[in-house]
């Protein structure tokens, strides 16, 4: 060899050694010709043990089975193969450093290419390429629990834990969607503590804000399924909706929360409606059949709960939301209280 | 003008047919779900008639995975599916539990290795059918008009033909269809057609 290529080749040999990223090149029988630093590091395994073997000799801990098929492709077809660090994660058995190669220690994630390569004398060898992206797989994990957490913040109330206005507007807006499209019932209540400024001047804030956070509570008790949506929909005013629900079912919902409230008893000495906390509450309901749109039930069950305030208070009432109904037919629900 | 004929087209069917097949085996093994894969159409355009309005995509934005493969002929291979279309395939591939927000990262990297591996099955049965080696290069991801890409690779090729296919692909029960476009020069057609006689001969 004339110096000048030797000097060459010492050059590209740093280069292969310093490169930031695992490199392995093997023959067409799969038997590694090189094997750089990175590798090395990574795999617990140098260069010398490696050179001259098979990479299933090497890592007997366990080489994926899409990375030997990959490598039997990119062997027999002599075409490039890419396997993404998503849907593979670590194809092969390299570790964050300090390397220990125990079994308790984790892969690195890895992006991996196989790129056939002929040299100058003809027979094809094929490069493997190794990237480590745990980095970003670290980066997504965070980024994921972030936007988990400021997601649950833009929809629910800080103090109750109900969902807020704006969760409640989206969530309205879809399930009405539903009883047009799926032709299922839809209930809405609206409910409101009754007397609760007094209560806030007379017991203080800080009590009305644990009278609200138990409320809430209650109201998630007496709901047994999962679709059912509790939200703080102003101050001291609740919206719950019920999909797939009709009158029958919502009349239920109301008087196990109107029983609810009785047993939980908080002491309101300010109220005109009892002696202790109560809540009115307003039904309306919608089917596909009720000419009605989203505006109306919503006005509709807010005018059932004016109603049940302007009757006395710690009360149910329903309002019909059909347009063809007259004024006269708000129907009057016994709570049995 | 070069224009196929019945048998020509039949016979590239079959070949892009048997490398869909093993596609689809290897996406199904990678999924873990079944995967069905098949190529219902070939189309030859003439340079005059490369245009996106004649792929079957109705979409601003596509994404398209194109590796550049030589051998005997040489030629651009390009997978493309509507940008929607494409996420929601790296999705079905990764499970459902996946958001879209957090595909954005993931979505270059998983796009590649499915066009990776419909480009290289369709490759390879063409090797093994027609008898040739070809090489190809690493797969690239770009997401842009279909316009700007079809003109983006005709520029590279002299005389070209498009050779369109078009792809249905069915994964947990959801179909999509794509297309695969390969570029040739018009020199690369004929020996490209000259295999595909060698073929219909041997058979």
């Amino acid at each position: 060899m004339n110096p000048a290529t030797h000097v060459q080749n010492l050059v590209w040999n740093s280069i292969w050694n310093a490169i930031n990223l695992g490199l392995i090149l093997i023959d067409d029988q799969g038997v590694v010709v090189l094997w750089n630093d990175w590798v090395s590091e990574h795999s617990g395994i140098t260069e010398k043990q490696a050179v001259g073997q098979t990479l299933e000799s090497l890592f007997t801990d366990g080489l994926g089975a899409s990375f030997k098929i990959a490598m039997q492709n990119a062997l027999t077809y002599k075409l490039p193969v890419v396997l993404s660090s998503i849907l593979h994660r670590s194809p092969l058995p390299l570790y964050p450093l300090p390397c220990t190669r125990k079994k308790q220690q984790a892969r690195i994630h890895q992006s991996v290419s196989l790129t056939p390569i002929i040299t100058p004398d003809g027979t094809h060898q094929c490069l493997i390429q190794i990237t480590d992206t745990s980095v970003s797989f670290t980066r997504e994990h965070m980024l994921k629990l972030h936007s988990k957490q400021l997601s649950i913040d833009a929809t629910t109330d800080g103090l109750t834990g109900a969902y807020n206005r704006r969760y409640f507007n989206e969530r309205f807006k879809a399930e009405f969607g539903r009883v047009n499209r799926q032709g299922t019932p839809l209930a809405l209540l609206m409910l409101d503590i009754d007397y609760f400024k007094d209560y806030n001047d007379f017991y203080g804030h800080p009590a009305g804000d644990r009278v609200l956070i138990r409320i809430v509570e209650l109201m998630k008790s007496q709901l047994n399924r999962t679709t059912d949506v509790v939200t703080r929909y102003g101050g001291e005013e609740f919206a719950i909706l019920l999909p797939d629900c009709e009158l029958e079912g919502a009349r239920a919902v109301a008087q196990k929360i109107q029983h609810a409230m009785l047993k939980l008893n908080i002491p309101h000495a300010k109220s005109n409606a009892a002696g202790r906390v109560t809540l009115s509450i307003g039904i309306a309901t919608h089917s596909v059949n009720s000419n009605c749109d989203a505006h109306l039930l919503l006005n509709t069950a807010d005018t059932a709960l004016y109603t049940a305030k302007h009757e006395g208070r710690n009360r149910i009432r329903y309002l019909l939301t059909q347009n063809e109904m007259s004024k006269d037919t708000a129907y009057l629900i016994d709570a049995g209280l | 003008m070069i224009s196929l004929s019945e048998l020509h087209t039949d016979a590239l069917c079959e070949i892009f047919n048997i490398g869909a097949g093993r596609a689809a085996s290897s996406l199904s093994e990678i999924i873990g779900e079944e995967v069905q894969l098949s190529v219902p159409h070939v189309q030859i355009f003439p340079s005059s008639e490369i245009q996106a309005q004649k792929l079957p995509l109705d979409s601003a934005r596509v994404g398209a995975v194109r590796q550049h493969f030589s051998g005997p002929f040489d030629a651009i291979a390009m997978l493309l599916f509507t940008e929607e279309r494409a996420l929601e395939i790296v999705r079905d591939m990764m499970g459902s539990h996946v958001s879209l927000a957090e595909l954005a990262e993931f979505e270059q990297d998983a796009m590649c290795e499915l066009g990776n591996i419909i480009l290289n099955a369709c490759l390879s049965a063409m090797a093994d059918l027609l008898g040739l080696t070809l090489q190809s290069t690493l797969p690239q991801y770009t997401v842009d008009s279909p316009e700007f890409l079809l003109q983006n690779i005709t520029g590279e090729i002299d005389q070209p033909v498009m050779m369109a296919l078009h792809i249905d692909l069915t994964i947990e029960k959801r179909q999509t269809q794509g297309c695969l476009v390969f570029l040739l020069s018009t020199s690369s057609l004929k020996e490209f057609l000259s295999h595909i006689d060698a073929f219909i001969t041997g058979i």
